[in-house]
């Protein structure tokens, strides 16, 4: 499976939809809701691990979609890259630092501070993947897969931790046990680690093509 | 701080969209970003980038009971079902307005004004009409091409529409060009060829036309006499 290309495929398809939801057309926007509140709460649900709280946060996305759907600029950016974003956005903006607390349960419990473990958050007994488990699926995207080989485990690790559960540089740093600065410049470097190697991706496509 | 340095744009736009950028920091960027173009484009960027690693994350179902609460908030009974009619004609909306505001690109001079003072010396007034989505495999900030252009003859008795790039339409479709004024129903013009000009003669055009809109629909035009298929373009008459 290509993540990336069946994300764009997919973002066609929802590009019609959000059209006519722009136009008023309830049925349309019902059609945007069945094909895309899942993949939503997915997202939402790994930020605000409280399922009844997830729900309000998503019940405003969508009321928020159908009234900026007008808005939206199909030739901006891609349906499902818009739509993530503001659910990201609404999941990011309803956390408080102490409904962080639960998702650090359960680390603390080594005895070996000193030794970086870089699959320490994956050890927690958890039905939900890791999110380095998540990265590593996104990775099956080729140009992805090659630029994460090219990142440290500490900046994998920070980048997935940031983006996939929402925790704040001083939560990763809280959870990695390591100096907030380090942290940082681990998620920074990722980011622009990963930029630059999908410019690089690009451009081969663009030169092959 | 100058948000202009394209060093710290991009810096905070990569923060905000990782989601590490937080509290007043972040509504202090959010409040930013309506007035700056350069941090729009760099949180773009970056939402391009990140956004498909969530396609990884499982999906997981909200409660049915979820989406009774969203239609609620929108007001009135959404259709459930994907196949199922809307209620109301999508044209009554006001939402189609302020879509077809943003969609559409408007013509120079306005009907309602050769309406008023019909003439021979007035001159056609053209209408610009683009797609309402952009075709399969426009890549992220392209521009959309306009699709068709429509001459309306000085005296409001003759449309002529012309396509401006291939439109492909399956043999068992056909193009309809339609009259919209204000929140009335749509007036149908006739239907209208997708790869050569044609001239549309309906006597006048109704009175109070703000808009033209192409729609597809079965072979001989739509059976209801309003439009049934979807609205593929549109184009907004006057300023």
């Amino acid at each position: 499976m290509a993540a990336a290309t069946d994300w764009s495929e997919r973002s066609r398809e929802l590009a019609q939809l959000l059209a006519r939801a722009g136009l008023g057309d309830r049925a349309a926007f019902a059609t945007l809701y069945e094909r895309t509140s899942a993949h939503l709460f997915g997202v939402v649900l790994r930020i605000q691990r409280d399922r009844a709280q997830a729900e309000d946060i998503l019940q405003e996305v969508y009321v928020n979609v159908w009234r900026s759907a007008q808005g939206f600029d199909a030739a901006q950016s891609q349906p499902l890259t818009w739509l993530t974003s503001i659910a990201r956005n609404r999941a990011i903006d309803g956390l408080r630092r102490a409904q962080t607390q639960p998702q650090i349960q359960g680390v603390a419990s080594s005895g070996d501070d000193e030794h970086e473990d870089p699959d320490v958050y994956d050890s927690v007994a958890d039905d939900r993947a890791g999110p380095l488990e998540l990265l590593s699926r996104a990775a099956d995207a080729r140009a992805l897969a090659a630029c994460m080989q090219g990142l440290s485990a500490q900046q994998r690790q920070s980048v997935a931790l940031a983006f996939f559960d929402g925790l704040s540089h001083a939560e990763v740093a809280e959870q990695l046990r390591q100096p907030l600065g380090t942290v940082k410049s681990w998620v920074r470097r990722a980011l622009l680690a990963l930029r630059s190697c999908l410019e690089n991706a690009v451009q081969r496509d663009a030169a092959a093509g | 701080m100058d948000y202009s340095r394209p060093e710290l744009a991009d810096r905070l736009a990569a923060d905000y969209v990782t989601g590490t950028l937080r509290g007043p920091a972040r509504r202090r960027f959010e409040a930013l970003l309506p007035a700056h173009a350069n941090l729009r484009a760099a949180v773009r960027g970056w939402q391009d980038r990140l956004m498909p690693l969530t396609a990884t994350i499982p999906p997981q179902r909200p409660s049915p009971q979820l989406w009774q609460r969203i239609e609620a908030r929108i007001g009135g009974a959404a259709a459930p079902a994907p196949a199922a009619a809307p209620a109301r004609g999508w044209w009554a909306q006001l939402a189609f307005w302020r879509g077809l505001a943003a969609l559409a690109t408007v013509a120079a001079l306005s009907l309602a004004v050769l309406l008023a003072a019909p003439g021979p010396a007035q001159p056609p007034i053209i209408v610009v009409m683009n797609a309402t989505t952009p075709p399969a495999g426009t890549a992220p900030g392209a521009i959309v091409p306009a699709s068709f252009v429509a001459s309306i003859s000085g005296d409001g008795r003759a449309v002529v529409t012309r396509p401006l790039t291939g439109v492909s339409v399956e043999a068992d479709r056909a193009l309809e060009l339609w009259a919209i004024a204000g929140s009335n129903a749509p007036r149908s013009l006739g239907l209208i060829s997708a790869n050569a000009a044609t001239v549309v003669r309906r006597g006048r055009l109704p009175a109070g036309t703000d808009a033209l809109a192409v729609s597809l629909e079965p072979p001989g035009g739509s059976p209801t006499g309003t439009p049934t298929g979807p609205v593929l373009f549109v184009g907004r008459l006057g300023t």
